[in-house]
Order: C-alpha cells, then structure tokens, then sequence
C-alpha cells in the first residue's frame, strides 16, 4: 500500500529546525523598515521565545499561537504545549514550564 | 357525482400542498480560524449575505436541520456557541470540558458532538434540548475532527495525539472499534445503496494522500498517494501543520471523491467506486484546508488558510467559478441546508 509518506518527523524536526533557526535569522537581519511586522516581532526575546520560534514553527506559522492572545490562562496554556508535544512538538520535559512561563506571561489573560 | 370529483380534485391539491416541504435554504457556512467571525454564502450568487460574530478563535461548525440555529465551537473560550439561525445572534455559551475543536450534529439535530483536544482527549455530547453537556465520552488522545455518518448511525473521531480513528455507536455512545496507529486528520465518508458507510477516506498525518477504510470489514484496504506533477521550485514547502493533504470530501451524488494538495495548491478529483484519478485538477492558489458541497454536486467550495479566501468550483466542469474573500484564516465549512425556512 505504499503510504506516500513526507520525512519521518525525526530527520523532519531537524530539517525544519534548521530552516527554522537559518528564517528566524534571516528575518531579524533585514531591516525593520522593508517588513510587515509579524507576530514574531510582536514577542520579546528570551529563553521561551527561543523555544517557541524552535519548536513551534517546524509546523505551522506563529499567528496560529499568537491567535490566543489574551484568552489563556497558565494552565491553559500549557495544556496547549502539552498537547503539542503529543502532536510531536520537539519540546523537552525541562522546557513545558519555560515555554508556559513565557506564553502566558507575554500572551497569558489578564 | 361532479361535485363530489370536484371536492376530491380541491381536497388532493391542499394535501399535496401541504406535504411540500417549506423551501429549503442552503448556505455555505465559512468559519475564520483566526478570526471571531464567521461568514455565511449563498451558493447561487457567492454572494457572502450573512455573519455571525463573537465567536473568538472558531473551529467547528453545524447547523440545526430544521433551520433553527447554528452551533460553533471557540478554543478561545472553550464553548460551544448557540446562535439563532435567522438572526443570527447568540444565545447560549456552553461550557466545555477542554479545548474544542471540530463539531458534528446528529441526523435529527438533537445531539451536538465536540471534540475535546486537550489531553486526555473527550467527545463532549451536547443535547440540543437542554443546550447542556450531558456527557463526555472518554477518547484516546485529544479529538480533532468529528463526523456523524450519513445514516446517522456512528460517530467518527480522529485524535492526531492518540494516533487513532474511533467509531462511535450514535445510540449508546460508547466506542465500538478504532484503527490506525498515525494522526487521524479530515475524512470522507461513501455511502451504500442503503445510506449505511461503505468506505472512509481519511487523510493522515505526514501523508500526501489518503487512506480507504473499508467500513464493514473495520480495516484499511488501500492508500492512495496524489500527483506530484508540480514543478519543484513551485512546490509549496509549507509549514503545513503535518498535514499536506488536508481536506477532501465525496460529492453528495457520489460519483466523485475530490482531495487537496497543500504542497501543490490543487484540487485532484477521483471516480467512485473505482477511485481513479481523473484528468486535470483546480489550481487553489494557496493552502487548502477544508471542503464542502451544495446538495446538488454541482458546486465544491474549498477554503484555502493562507489567502483569507474560500473558492467556488464547479463540479462536473472542474473548473473554478469564483473566488469568494472571507476572514482571516478560514478553515473548516460546512453546508447548511435549513428546511422549514424559507
């Protein structure tokens, strides 16, 4: 039956890993003025944003998490990490709460 | 003896008037993921002439049979939206047991279906009488998409987490048998003579294609990968949220079985039963997501994420009508045919 199958997601989360890191460079080197601003920009550096932009963006665009701006509490948020890790997220154990720390304080109700 | 044939012709008219049905309205509903509106389209104009707003981050979409209300499902708020069908407006939020995301209603419109994607995973049953949740059935992993079958007898789930599909008995509501060990992403369902499921194509996590499930044997007997016959420096390379074929569904005459690209921004379309490729394809313009029919199989609507627009494609022709600009990011849709409107 002969599944047309796209990269296993091991060799998929470095490829995209890489590409993710070589775009998140290329970005922030072109200048301000030549770019819309993106919701990337809208985020303030730090170790969960390292996170974020790592291991978010080997699937889908960062406006699908930024779209949550506002509704999500902590647990809420990392209910959604959580289940993006279940998805195949490349999040470790040691960066649930880094990346839930930064979501809800940047993104998180008020 | 005339005037009694004459009242009998007179009474005959007034009972075949009455047994006509209110004109059914049909409308496409086009959900905007990203947005908190949601558009409704009249497929005989595609002309966009209703919105339903305050539904923060909506996902799934049904619609009461008898035309008297819509149901949406928003992970902002973890509810389920009443809204009344002429007016449009809201009137309930129901509280969730998660965060929801895709929604399907039963035949006779008296249950709703939410899937629950937040660990441990859930089907949430709303009954439409009460508009209250008065279940959760447990699921392996969070549900992504929800199907009731045409016959109304099974409802379908697939959780991308658990790797799973599971089939629902609609009447006891207790799961009766599950296959697959990948991400279970959209599906479509062809029916026998008898209106009972003969086979479900279901798309797959990571796969460029789809699988064919044979109903009453409960297993896959066949996959099916789709073209590669864009050039490679036109080849989308995503990201496409793990799913590159994303959105398909059989035309309501079921003669057709249509399936969408995202690497390739295209619409490819199979003959049932035989599930051949047919010739040619519809070009999209950007990343497919969701797919809908009018009642007749004469028209297809196919709403692409990335460019805000859902498009109209006539069926037999295969060819694109219109282009159709909705909110932003719009995903699933469905058909809403409403009787008892008019």
């Amino acid at each position: 039956m002969g599944p047309a199958r796209f990269p296993a997601l091991g060799s998929r989360v470095w490829a995209f890993g890489v590409g993710a890191a070589a775009l998140t460079i290329a970005i922030l080197s072109v200048p301000s003025a030549t770019r819309a601003a993106g919701p990337e920009e809208d985020l303030p550096d730090g170790e969960g944003k390292k996170i974020l932009v790592a291991s978010c963006t080997a699937c889908h665009d960062l406006s699908e998490v930024t779209k949550f701006r506002g509704y999500y509490d902590r647990k809420q948020w990392r209910d959604i990490v959580v289940t993006m890790m279940e998805y195949g997220a490349p999040v470790d154990e040691k960066q649930v709460d880094i990346l839930a720390d930064y979501l809800v304080e940047h993104l998180g109700k008020k | 003896m005339n005037a009694v044939i004459h009242r009998r012709l007179l009474l005959s008219a007034l009972l075949v008037l009455l047994a006509i049905p209110a004109a059914a309205q049909v409308r496409i509903i086009q959900t905007n993921s990203q947005g908190d509106n949601i558009h409704l389209i009249d497929p005989a104009t595609n002309q966009i002439v209703g919105e339903v707003k305050g539904v923060p981050i909506n996902h799934g979409a049904a619609g009461a049979p008898d035309g008297s209300r819509l149901y949406f499902s928003s992970e902002a708020e973890q509810t389920l939206h009443v809204v009344d069908g002429k007016t449009f407006q809201l009137t309930k939020k129901i509280p969730l047991s998660g965060r929801p995301n895709n929604i399907s209603i039963s035949r006779d419109g008296r249950k709703v279906y939410v899937g629950i994607v937040s660990s441990p995973g859930a089907v949430d049953v709303i009954d439409t009488a009460t508009l209250e949740k008065v279940k959760s059935i447990p699921t392996k992993g969070g549900i992504h998409n929800v199907y009731v079958t045409p016959d109304g007898n099974y409802v379908v789930v697939g959780s991308i987490a658990g790797k799973l599909m599971t089939v629902i008995d609609q009447k006891t509501e207790e799961p009766v048998w599950t296959l697959f060990q990948e991400g279970v992403r959209p599906m479509a369902f062809e029916t026998n003579a008898d209106g009972s499921t003969k086979r479900i194509f279901v798309q797959l996590s990571d796969v460029h294609g789809f699988a064919v499930v044979d109903f009453a044997q409960r297993k896959e007997v066949a996959r099916i990968e789709l073209p590669n016959d864009v050039p490679p420096e036109q080849v989308d390379k995503g990201p496409f949220n793990g799913s590159p074929s994303h959105g398909l569904g059989v035309a309501p005459d079921g003669k057709t079985l249509w399936v969408t690209s995202r690497p390739n921004a295209r619409a490819y379309t199979y003959s049932l039963p035989d599930l051949k490729l047919l010739p040619g394809y519809v070009d999209l313009g950007g990343r497919p997501d969701w797919v809908t029919f009018t009642p007749d199989s004469k028209s297809l609507y196919i709403a692409t994420e990335n460019t805000d627009t859902v498009i109209s494609i006539d069926v037999a022709a295969r060819k694109e009508i219109t282009r159709i600009k909705v909110g932003k990011s719009p995903k699933r849709n469905i058909t809403w045919v409403a009787r008892g409107t008019s």
